[in-house]
């Protein structure tokens, strides 16, 4: 469970990225954040796994408090955390494979893991976590070849192979068209269901969110504004979130293809 | 387990490293090899930290460099800097019309081809060769030679990367130019030149910065400036006094490098500036007349 | 000309001229001048050039008529030179790594660490391979271990400054993704860092493989070795034909390693 206890983030301009956050989220959820740029979505996700620090109050990850662990009490936290990218984050010159073992390097001791010398345990995790999301046959081809659909699922399949408890999403899918967009947040939400890792999502586009989601938050200017379910958010809901009417640009538009169509 | 949506693939084959394999284990025989034949005896290995050991200590630690010969250690290298200065810029002014008939877009394939050629060729000489082969036989021993022969090089190095340079130029102004009906002259001089000229001159700077060190080494073969005062010193043993010279190479080379690294900067800042300026200036005047 | 019907603007007043460019002017012809004086500078006077140009014209007849007979002879002081070049470019560009990752902002653990490596850096780049070679003759007597030791110096200066730029430059989000899953620095950098900038690291060694072939001209002046040692004894005895000969070689040589390089290069990337 993660719990967020009176979180606030300000960076050192001034500006308050997170203002007061206390918020539970459970095993299991798929939870969605929603809100304007710069309201505090990235800021809240990178707050679970230390990436960015908080400057008052905590964040716990069962029980761990992520602001006051050693390094290496929070690498250890983090490899328990898988994380997607908005712009995938892969090592371009090296092949699918060595980027989803980067997932395994927690585990590997430092000198197998530097010589590149991974057990076949690890291997088989990563090659099972490419098959989990549909592209092993791609394991020996460089990432850089590769479309940004099937990079995203490269990097869904990296924090797969960290056998993960949460997997935390920001913007996974603003840099890829509709159809594929569908497909990644599918995988994430199959994901969840089959294999119950926590999965906490940033989205931009509203319609998407309410698809996916089955809790929803809202942020606005580093504050929660909203807290329900997807059901219950509705164009009101997202007004009050976004402090202003819902344009073309909040929604992505195209609905999911029929399993048929793909 | 579940295949995801899409294809279900198969576990495609691991591509053979084997042609990796053989050449980084050519790679490593080679290095091998060298080691085991190299004539460098074994007992001289086991002496060497000692032996370095002690010359770093004759030189700075024993009874600390000889600062009494700062004066004439920093007289030696004002000189060396002055040869790197006027190698320099004698390479400079020689190199910047060489590298116009070295640039494909300006002179003909043949002509840029042929000049090229000689560039690389005079590339090739180190600045040592040429000093004694050419220049101290011409000039005598002295600075001059060292001179010489630093911009006989530079004119080498910085032709081809004037030309490089002058190669990769925006062509609009260029066609802008002699769309007035300006003659070639001007049309290089206007046209080209503004374009490359900031980054040229960074080249020269940098050069510069090269070049001292060269005339550190002609010092040793005659032809002026602080090699040869440390080879002395080297020779009758006054560690101390090496270890002097030493502090001032280092020294005024890092002093000289800041300052031309600094200038260099300002330069190509300068000139992406004028160019955003010119192209904010330009969409706003569209905007305005709009 | 017909009145323009938009409306006038308001002529802009001159803008002040900046007084970069005629500092700059000063500055550099001041430099020169008292670079070239008598007084202060080193003397140099054209007509003293041209009057001694014919004592070069028959050096470079010389010169350009190599002796070929002299070839042989050159081997066992260019094998000299290969080895030297080859053992100085894998010790020094192998220590160069870790030099080139403390020096840059993006991978150094910490500012201490990459001040103190920066400044260390400044000070080995500073000194010429010349003067290493001197020095290290003193230190451990004439022969090729001082020339590699020199060359070793000289090679980490170049690399690691090239290399500590390049990985300045590295696009940071795997970075970012290594730190997210719990990898420690060192795999980081090794995951993350190494693959992007590797086959630089790889055009920076065979740089400085090339620039070892130059520079043994040059230390085997000071009796570290290699090439430099014989060309120094033929120009002694003014024998200008093999001078030419050794000058011939060291540029076939340092073309086939170029050629080698972009070989190289282009199967890397």
């Amino acid at each position: 469970m993660i719990r967020f206890e009176n979180a606030s983030v300000t960076y050192p301009g001034g500006v308050h990225a997170l203002r007061n956050l206390t918020l539970e989220i459970p095993d299991g959820q798929l939870m969605v954040i929603v809100g304007l740029s710069g309201a505090g979505k990235s800021t809240l996700i990178r707050a679970i796994n230390g990436l960015v620090p908080l400057t008052e109050g905590d964040v716990t990850v069962d029980g761990v408090s992520v602001r006051h662990a050693t390094p290496r009490e929070l690498r250890q936290l983090r490899s328990k955390i898988g994380m997607i990218f908005q712009t995938f984050n892969l090592v371009n010159r090296t092949t699918v494979l060595n980027n989803v073992l980067m997932g395994r390097l927690h585990s590997a001791g430092t000198l197998r893991s530097l010589l590149g010398w991974y057990t076949p345990e690890d291997v088989e995790i990563a090659m099972q976590a490419l098959e989990r999301v549909g592209i092993v046959e791609k394991a020996y081809v460089r990432a850089s070849n590769l479309s940004g659909g099937q990079q995203q699922r490269v990097g869904i399949a990296r924090a797969l192979a960290q056998e993960p408890k949460i997997i935390l999403a920001d913007e996974p899918v603003a840099s890829l068209d509709p159809p594929t967009s569908h497909v990644v947040m599918r995988d994430l939400q199959r994901i969840n269901r089959e294999l119950g890792i926590t999965t906490i999502v940033n989205l931009h586009f509203l319609d998407l969110a309410k698809v996916y989601g089955e809790r929803i938050i809202g942020l606005r200017q580093g504050e929660l504004v909203y807290d329900g379910t997807a059901a219950e958010a509705d164009e009101h809901v997202f007004r009050d979130i976004y402090g202003r009417s819902l344009t073309a640009d909040d929604l992505m538009g195209e609905a999911a293809p029929t399993p048929a169509a793909l | 387990m579940t295949a995801a949506s899409g294809s279900a693939g198969t576990r495609p084959e691991r591509p053979s490293k084997a042609k990796r394999n053989l050449a980084l284990l050519g790679a490593a025989i080679v290095v091998v090899l060298c080691a085991l034949t190299v004539d460098v005896d074994p007992a001289e290995l086991a002496r060497l930290p000692v032996g370095v050991g002690l010359v770093f200590h004759e030189m700075f630690l024993k009874s600390g460099p000889e600062w009494s010969y700062l004066p004439d250690a920093l007289r030696y290298m004002v000189e060396s800097l002055q040869i790197a200065w006027l190698g320099t810029v004698l390479g400079a002014i020689i190199s910047l019309p060489l590298g116009f008939f070295g640039a494909r877009n300006v002179s003909s394939g043949l002509v840029s081809n042929v000049m090229r050629q000689v560039l690389n060729a005079i590339r090739a000489f180190p600045e040592v060769v040429l000093a004694i082969a050419i220049m101290i036989p011409i000039a005598g021993l002295g600075p001059v030679a060292g001179m010489l022969a630093i911009g006989l090089h530079s004119v080498g190095t910085l032709g081809k990367l004037t030309a490089e340079v002058i190669e990769g130029i925006d062509p609009g102004p260029v066609e802008a130019a002699r769309a007035t009906g300006a003659r070639p002259l001007q049309v290089q001089r206007w046209g080209v030149l503004p374009q490359v000229l900031p980054e040229v001159i960074a080249f020269w700077l940098y050069r510069f910065e090269i070049n001292i060190r060269a005339s550190a080494i002609l010092g040793v073969v005659g032809a002026g400036g602080i090699g040869f005062s440390l080879q002395q010193a080297l020779s009758f043993n006054r560690f101390e006094r090496a270890g002097i010279i030493i502090i001032v190479v280092i020294g005024v080379t890092i002093l000289v490098d800041t300052v031309s690294g600094w200038v260099r900067r300002r330069i190509i800042e300068g000139a992406e500036a004028r160019t955003d300026a010119a192209g904010a200036e330009a969409l706003g005047a569209e905007g305005a007349a709009s | 000309m017909t009145a323009v019907t938009s409306p006038a603007g308001h002529r802009p007043a001159r803008p002040r001229p900046s007084l970069a460019v005629p500092i700059g002017l000063v500055a550099f012809a001041a430099l020169t001048w008292l670079s070239a004086s008598e007084q202060f500078g080193i003397g140099f006077d054209l007509g003293d050039i041209i009057a001694d140009i014919d004592n070069g014209a028959e050096i470079i007849a010389q010169l350009l008529s190599p002796n070929w007979e002299f070839l042989p002879r050159t081997f066992e002081r260019m094998l000299e030179t290969f080895q030297m070049a080859v053992l100085a470019s894998f010790i020094g560009c192998a220590v160069a790594l870790p030099v080139a990752f403390l020096a840059s902002r993006v991978t150094a653990p910490n500012l201490p660490t990459f001040l103190l490596d920066r400044t260390v850096l400044s000070v080995v780049r500073a000194i010429p391979d010349i003067l290493y070679a001197m020095v290290f003759v003193a230190a451990v007597g004439i022969g090729p271990l001082a020339g590699i030791l020199a060359l070793v110096f000289f090679n980490i200066g170049v690399v690691a400054k090239l290399l500590s730029e390049t990985v300045d430059g590295v696009d940071t989000g795997p970075i970012e993704a290594a730190r997210a899953s719990g990898a420690n620095r060192l795999q980081t950098v090794r995951w993350s860092v190494l693959p992007q900038v590797f086959p630089n690291y790889i055009a920076y060694s065979l740089y400085t493989f090339e620039l070892n072939i130059r520079a043994s001209t040059v230390i085997g002046i000071v009796g570290a070795g290699g090439i430099g040692v014989l060309l120094q004894t033929q120009y002694r005895f003014l024998a200008w034909s093999n001078v030419s000969v050794i000058i011939v070689e060291l540029f076939a040589f340092v073309l086939l390693i170029e050629m080698l390089s972009i070989w190289l290069r282009r199967r890397l990337v």
